[in-house]
């Protein structure tokens, strides 16, 4: 028996056959999010790429040369970023020597030996360490670390290999009382990496099926002889992708390195001297460019960090996908 | 019900978000704004309350300044004075270094500078109509931080004859050629003979150590004042006289970047064995060591308000048809050899929110002219402009125009 | 003469090898724990020096006070905290409706094209250095506009957070058990009502805690907010809001003030009172220093609880 259609009727109708046609305004409104997001990405790479225009035309490769002599001179127009590019590599790759031992120990305790009840807590303050704010880094790091650890450091470098030919460049001159310094930046990335490496290469470990561990304690093996040479093997690929993330991470690091660093434009390759980074010199000097060609330079020097930061991530996925086959576990870079 | 109040105070945040994206919130204009009468409140400092009418609310007018750490400490205490003079206006001045002074000046973001450091002809051309107003002068010194090799002695009991070695460590002298070769990395350690030549009675007390030479990591007038005083130094610095430029003692490996004249203070504070400049009254504030030069004229000169207004006269008739003037170097013979003077930046004609242009020519003007202003000024070691020079300046200040009406 | 056997050479030789591969065993095991605890060493030191230097500067005024100028006694930070709150509160919700949106997108549709490019631009922005995404906002917000403002330092963490919640959105939105979806989808529920009112419901309790850490690492974040916020000490929302209503403006243009002025935050205040001389001011960076880390803590806190609770809940 049919209702005679009313006009309010007619009305609730009208907008039921809406709603449940609502699909399609909520695909498109999650594919335009979608979409945002991507253009999002373009806008900065396009943006980066127009506004470092100029310096690219003025200066092209040799911007990025290495050079024993470079010149950061705004009076002058004269920029090469070698200085940055040198500081933001070696502070970046000594914190990954630093940090990776110290993860990969804290992931197979994680992972393998650690009890159950220790696990959860143990991760958590793990992750607190990545939690800490950069500047609360860098507060501890002038007042409490660099007196404290890096300087007492950098003098028993300095005492022992400062004077050895060759390697000695590498630690030349004393460091600064204050502890400003190419190490201190390193040491200090160091900390703040290693709960990205550790967090990345414990998920790799936990996702070996046991079956391998099971085969290589039957087959007599001690339960590190099984880590070192099954399990570390076996999600290589996976645990190079975590370095890689670290890696990332440690290159865009502004505020901790910009505070502990030194902020000096200088030549030589010691740990000990302060020095630049490429995230630094753009917090530094970006708000008050002297010329346009300044301005364009800095924005190469952020295209360049970007396109690093690009392509380092894209390796990372790729290998760390490859071993655990799942959607990769959240790292922040 | 609920959802619904959720959804409608969604709709008006996000309302909110667009209207900030597509303009600048509007200040009221006079016409708006209810006819209030001025609160009587006390003013910690200064005396005598701006009558502007009609009176806004308090905080109506947000003012936005940046640029110069030179002078920050006294615009701070400006500022944080006028909102009593003139509760109606907030005016926020960050001390972000002259050269974003400029560049905020230049593309807009400020509605004025400070700044130390001059404005270019390239600048001049490209902001059109800007003007620099000087407001005050000071000077730049050179503060220090000495680990001493030798412990100095303990003054002798009452009855022995005076110690010819010095109790406490006395003040370093430095004259222009050492200050230039400091800086280009010639002379490196503290007790270098050229160091130790000007200073005889501190000969064994200077340490074997390196300097560490800071200098600003930031564009800066106070930069500018200082290689500029370099140039005049000596022809042996061949950096230039910018607010940014090629530091030889970085190239060297013994030198360090501070931000602002605060990080170059703070940098020689934490650093043994280091040397930097900075504006006056940071160094007095944290009661840090200063040398003293040897001027132009071969005397040996503290700097003070007396060496500041020395160097001044030297330069009386230095102002040009711009407003500003060069003033390093001066001849006389109590004449500080670093001292500069700060401006204030602003466009002259072309702008368009006349209530805030208003406030900034009645704050400017109080700067100049009020007496617990100049006290302030004093206070902290700044000197302010000569009488002649502030007529000019007050002068120039009234020929600001706002949408084409001179502004009051 | 002592002969020993080859058995029993062998043996001697299997048992040293056996001793000396257990002690590498023990030794290495050890190590690892020994690494663990290093890794903490910081961790601890750096929040017990702050809680120590930072815990005397808390005070009342601390929280409730713009700061006064050098010299003068007392003052706080009140212009930081609202800063922070009101820049973090923008990119939260610049962040969570195009990232949850899009997250529904990644989880339906994860290999069509477009899909397989929102993965890669999640990957891509979750890798840009914050200071990159600051010069970003500036050229897109700041430049154009003409002025610094609360809006561009919270486009700028926005962009920073859209990562982090998309993934973890997406993530609890496979978690959730595809029966769930068919019964809403066969009792006749179309699909965005299906998404909205169920999937999204039983995803929640990830969906939050991914936005809680994301919110707490744009809380800490300073380099995007260089050149988007500018600084300011005179920030005070109490003197704005009550000129606003003086002046008769609506609520929206009140708001639209706000989100368009100059802002101080948090990190920033730190960063700009940790490089200077005055000890004052060194001490209440450490003040500052102790509210951010007190902020990241609790919120780690809460999110950790809110996963127990919700845990426990599903259970029983």
């Amino acid at each position: 028996m049919m209702k005679p259609t009313t006009q309010k009727n007619h009305w609730i109708k009208k907008i039921g056959q809406l709603l449940n046609h609502g699909d399609r305004p909520w695909f498109g409104l999650i594919i335009i999010m979608s979409v945002v997001v991507i253009a999002f990405m373009v806008a900065i790479g396009y943006m980066l790429w127009i506004d470092s225009g100029p310096s690219r035309v003025a200066f092209g490769l040799s911007f990025l040369q290495p050079t024993t002599d470079p010149s950061w001179d705004p009076v002058n127009s004269n920029f090469q970023a070698w200085p940055f590019i040198y500081g933001t590599l070696i502070t970046s790759i000594i914190a990954l020597v630093i940090a990776l031992p110290v993860s990969l120990g804290i992931a197979i305790y994680l992972s393998e030996l650690c009890p159950a009840w220790l696990r959860t807590p143990l991760n958590w303050l793990i992750e607190l360490l990545a939690a800490i704010p950069s500047v609360v880094y860098g507060l501890w790091g002038i007042f409490v670390f660099l007196p404290q650890v890096v300087t007492p450091i950098g003098t028993y470098l300095f005492d022992i290999f400062g004077n050895v030919p060759g390697l000695g460049s590498f630690f030349a001159g004393p460091i600064p009382e204050s502890g400003a310094s190419r190490l201190a930046a390193s040491l200090i990335l160091a900390i703040m990496i290693i709960p990205t490496i550790s967090a990345v290469t414990r998920d790799v470990l936990l996702a070996i099926p046991n079956s391998q561990r099971e085969a290589s304690l039957a087959l007599g093996s001690t339960q590190w002889e099984t880590i070192w040479k099954i399990l570390l093997p076996y999600g290589a690929s996976g645990i190079l992708g975590a370095v890689i993330l670290g890696l990332g991470r440690a290159l865009g690091e502004t505020m901790a390195v910009t505070m502990v660093i030194g902020n000096s434009i200088e030549g030589t390759i010691s740990i000990l001297k302060p020095g630049y980074t490429m995230a630094s010199i753009i917090a530094n000097e970006f708000a008050e460019t002297v010329s346009a060609l300044h301005t364009s330079s800095l924005i190469e020097i952020g295209f360049s960090l970007f396109v690093m930061t690009l392509l380092l991530n894209m390796l990372a996925r790729l290998l760390v996908w490859s071993v655990t086959r799942k959607t990769p576990q959240e790292a922040r870079a | 019900m609920r959802k619904s109040l959720f959804v409608s105070l969604f709709a008006l945040l996000i309302a909110a978000m667009v209207l900030s994206a597509c303009g600048t919130a509007a200040t009221p204009t006079a016409a708006e704004a209810a006819p209030a009468t001025a609160e009587a409140t006390t003013a910690p400092v200064v005396a005598g309350a701006a009558t502007a009418t009609p009176t806004l609310a308090p905080g109506s007018v947000q003012v936005n300044a940046g640029g110069g750490t030179f002078p920050l400490p006294l615009y701070t205490q400006w500022t944080y004075a006028y909102q009593y003079v003139d509760p109606s206006v907030v005016i926020n001045y960050q001390g972000i270094g002259s050269g974003a002074g400029k560049s905020g000046i230049l593309d807009n973001t400020l509605d004025f500078a400070g700044s130390d450091s001059l404005l270019s002809d390239d600048q001049y051309t490209k902001g059109k109509d800007l003007q620099m107003y000087p407001t005050v002068a000071s000077a730049v010194v050179v503060t220090y931080n000495i680990s001493w090799a030798k412990k100095f002695a303990t003054p002798a009991g009452a009855g022995t004859p005076t110690p010819t070695a010095p109790t406490t460590a006395p003040t370093l002298i430095l004259d222009r050629q050492t200050l230039v070769d400091i800086y280009n990395a010639k002379v490196k350690t503290w007790n270098d003979p050229e160091i130790v030549k000007l200073n005889p009675a501190l000969k064994d007390y200077l340490p074997a150590a390196t300097i560490t030479v800071v200098h600003r990591s930031d564009s800066s007038g106070t930069t500018e004042i200082f290689t500029k005083a370099l140039t005049s130094f000596s022809t042996d610095w061949k950096a230039g006289g910018a607010s940014a430029v090629e530091w030889p003692v970085d190239k060297a490996g013994n030198g360090i970047g501070g931000k602002g004249n605060q990080g170059v203070a703070a940098a020689v504070l934490n650093s043994k064995n280091s040397l930097g400049y900075v504006e006056l009254s940071y160094a007095t504030s944290n009661s840090m060591a200063i040398a003293s030069l040897v001027n132009k004229a071969g005397k040996t000169v503290v700097a003070n308000a007396a060496s500041i207004a020395s160097d001044m006269t030297d330069f009386a008739s230095a102002f040009d048809a711009k407003l500003t003037a060069n003033i390093v170097d001066g001849a006389g013979d109590g004449s500080w050899p670093i001292t500069g003077y700060t401006y204030f930046i602003l466009h002259t004609t072309s702008m368009t929110d006349c209530v805030k242009a208003a406030k900034i020519v009645e704050f400017i003007k109080w700067d100049l002219t009020d007496a617990g202003a100049a006290a302030a000024a004093k206070k902290l070691g700044y000197s302010t402009l000569p009488s002649d020079i502030q007529t000019k300046v007050l002068t120039a200040l009234g020929t600001v125009t706002c949408n084409g009406q001179p502004v009051k | 003469m002592t002969t020993t056997s080859y058995s029993e050479l062998l043996k001697k030789g299997v048992e040293r090898r056996r001793v000396s591969r257990k002690g590498t065993n023990g030794f290495m095991l050890t190590l690892t724990g020994a690494l663990t605890v290093l890794a903490l060493i910081p961790l601890f030191w750096i929040i017990g020096y702050v809680f120590y230097k930072g815990g005397s500067t808390l005070n009342l005024a601390f929280f409730t006070q713009l700061p006064k100028p050098v010299g003068m006694t007392g003052g706080g930070v009140l212009h930081a905290i609202e800063g922070s709150l009101i820049v973090t509160f923008l990119a939260t919700i610049m962040a969570f409706i195009p990232g949850v949106l899009a997250a529904f997108y990644a989880a339906r549709n994860p290999n069509t094209v477009l899909g397989i490019g929102l993965r890669f631009s999640t990957d891509v922005l979750s890798g840009v250095p914050s200071i990159v995404v600051g010069l970003f906002a500036y050229a897109l917000i700041v430049k154009p506009q003409g002025h610094y403002s609360a809006l561009a330092g919270g486009v700028a963490l926005a962009i920073l957070m859209v990562p982090t919640i998309i993934r973890t959105t997406e993530e609890m939105l496979k978690l959730v058990p595809t029966n769930l979806r068919e019964a809403s989808l066969a009792l006749g529920a179309p699909e965005w009502k299906t998404s909205i009112s169920v999937l999204l419901p039983a995803a929640m309790d990830g969906v939050i805690t991914g936005v809680l850490l994301a919110i707490a690492r744009a809380a800490g974040e300073t380099a995007p907010l260089l050149f988007t916020t500018l600084g300011n000490e005179r920030f005070d929302l109490g003197t704005i809001i009550s000129s606003g209503v003086t002046n008769h403006q609506s609520i929206i243009q009140i708001l639209g003030r706000i989100f368009s002025s100059p802002i101080d935050s948090l990190p920033l205040t730190l960063w700009k009172y940790a490089g200077m001389p005055y000890p004052e001011r060194v001490q209440q960076a450490w003040g500052v220093a102790l509210i951010l880390l007190i902020l990241v803590l609790a919120t780690n806190i809460l999110a950790r609880v809110w996963i127990e609770i919700r845990k426990r809940k599903l259970r029983g």
